[in-house]
């Protein structure tokens, strides 16, 4: 009788070992990655206008990758997670005679936050002050910036507003 | 490696061989002596202590760099069939999950009953048993390196560990509370030496989250997972018993 009993057990026992395989061992998909800072580019008149520069482009400095353009009329910017700066040409009317170049610097601080076992940790940000340093400046077609948020802790609302 | 398998190989193949072994060599009629006897014998209950050592956290100590524990066994019988069982362990491994390299070191303590269901023959003592403990821990992380979590990488050196600040050091001071089920056997092997393997349904019912980060192991739970709360583990003890008194019914 106990026999039986125990084999019971211990064959529930080991099916239970079994079947606890989990499925936290692979990150999902869904789960956030270390977000990009998300830019508007707005009138300089009006910084409640959103508009877009002719011939624009932003090249990153640093890297030979090109960043993908826009969604709409908000841009992702990749923070560089491994250094507290990130260095971007906004070039205006980019191939004609008066191309215009500002290198703009974004200043940050990173701050970790854990996920999970399987995902790790994602970076978070934080904007400094000053959020943005000209590098060049002279003859500059970037008026100014406005900071809409300065944590940068996922990728829903725009954190920063280029003003021109 | 291969020599920590032969070990483990080498004492399963003893313990189920004397298992076999101690059944077999039974003498015939032990029983029935006791039952033609006209005089009503009282049955004793040996109080006895047992105690010993987990083998196979001692041979994976010898043969990992990144693990080192030990965990002292004991078991004290109180009634016929009944046995209080403690363990007491102390561990420290270095795991890298996906992500983030981590050393975890701390201790724990488990105790509860066995409930031996094994009819042994007359003068024999082995327990298959099945029983629960309690059991609770106080360890504490060291996050060594990680690598951030960037699916759509730009930068070229994104992957880059990252080995001091952060989020990496210390996590101290934590405990975690869990409750197992337990079942296993105990052979005799020689007079007063036996051997047992166990194994143990983990159900985690308390743990204290260290800052920004999470219990991923706990010592003497094992793995801990995001969305469960069951863990499991085993024991392979190599048990010394000392018949120090007996108790009359």
């Amino acid at each position: 009788m106990s026999k039986t009993v125990f084999k019971y057990c211990l064959f529930s026992l080991f099916a239970s070992l079994l079947l606890c395989c989990e499925k936290d061992d692979i990150c999902i998909q869904d789960v956030a990655e270390t977000p990009d800072l998300i830019l508007l580019m707005l009138d300089s008149n009006d910084e409640n206008i959103r508009k877009s520069p002719p011939g624009f482009n932003i090249r990153a400095i640093g890297t030979e990758n090109v960043l993908l353009q826009s969604r709409g009329d908000s841009i992702p910017l990749p923070l560089n997670t491994q250094e507290k700066v990130t260095q971007f040409e906004f070039i205006l009317n980019q191939g004609s005679e008066n191309e215009n170049i500002d290198t703009l610097q974004i200043n940050y601080d990173r701050i970790d936050q854990f996920i999970n076992r399987a995902c790790g940790y994602r970076a978070n940000f934080i904007l400094q002050q000053p959020a943005i340093t000209l590098l060049n400046p002279g003859n500059d077609w970037i008026k100014g910036f406005v900071i809409l948020k300065d944590t940068i802790t996922d990728e829903k609302a725009a954190h920063l507003g280029i003003l021109y | 490696m291969r020599k920590l398998r032969t070990w483990v190989y080498y004492i399963s193949f003893w313990s189920i061989g004397f298992l076999g072994f101690t059944q077999k060599t039974q003498p015939a009629g032990t029983q029935k002596e006791v039952l033609l006897d006209s005089l009503p014998v009282k049955e004793k209950t040996p109080l006895s202590l047992r105690f010993g050592i987990d083998l196979f956290r001692l041979t994976r100590t010898q043969f990992s760099n990144d693990y080192s524990g030990l965990e002292l066994v004991g078991d004290l019988r109180v009634r016929e069939k009944l046995f209080l069982a403690i363990e007491l362990g102390n561990e420290k491994t270095t795991k890298q999950s996906e992500q983030i390299n981590f050393t975890t070191s701390g201790s724990y303590y488990k105790i509860g009953i066995d409930y031996n269901m094994y009819d042994n023959w007359e003068g024999m003592n082995n327990n298959v048993h099945l029983g629960f403990r309690i059991a609770s821990s106080s360890h504490n992380h060291l996050i060594n390196n990680y690598t951030l979590l960037d699916r759509t990488p730009f930068w070229p050196n994104f992957d880059t560990p990252i080995n001091a600040g952060f989020a990496t050091g210390e996590r101290a001071n934590l405990n975690a509370q869990w409750f197992e089920i337990v079942a296993g056997f105990k052979v005799q092997l020689l007079n007063n030496i036996y051997l047992g393997l166990s194994l143990r349904l983990n159900r985690l019912l308390s743990d204290s989250i260290p800052y920004n980060f999470d219990n991923i192991f706990i010592p003497g739970f094992n793995q801990k997972t995001d969305e469960n709360k069951f863990g499991g583990g085993f024991n392979y003890t190599l048990t010394y018993n000392i018949p120090f008194a007996s108790k009359k019914n």
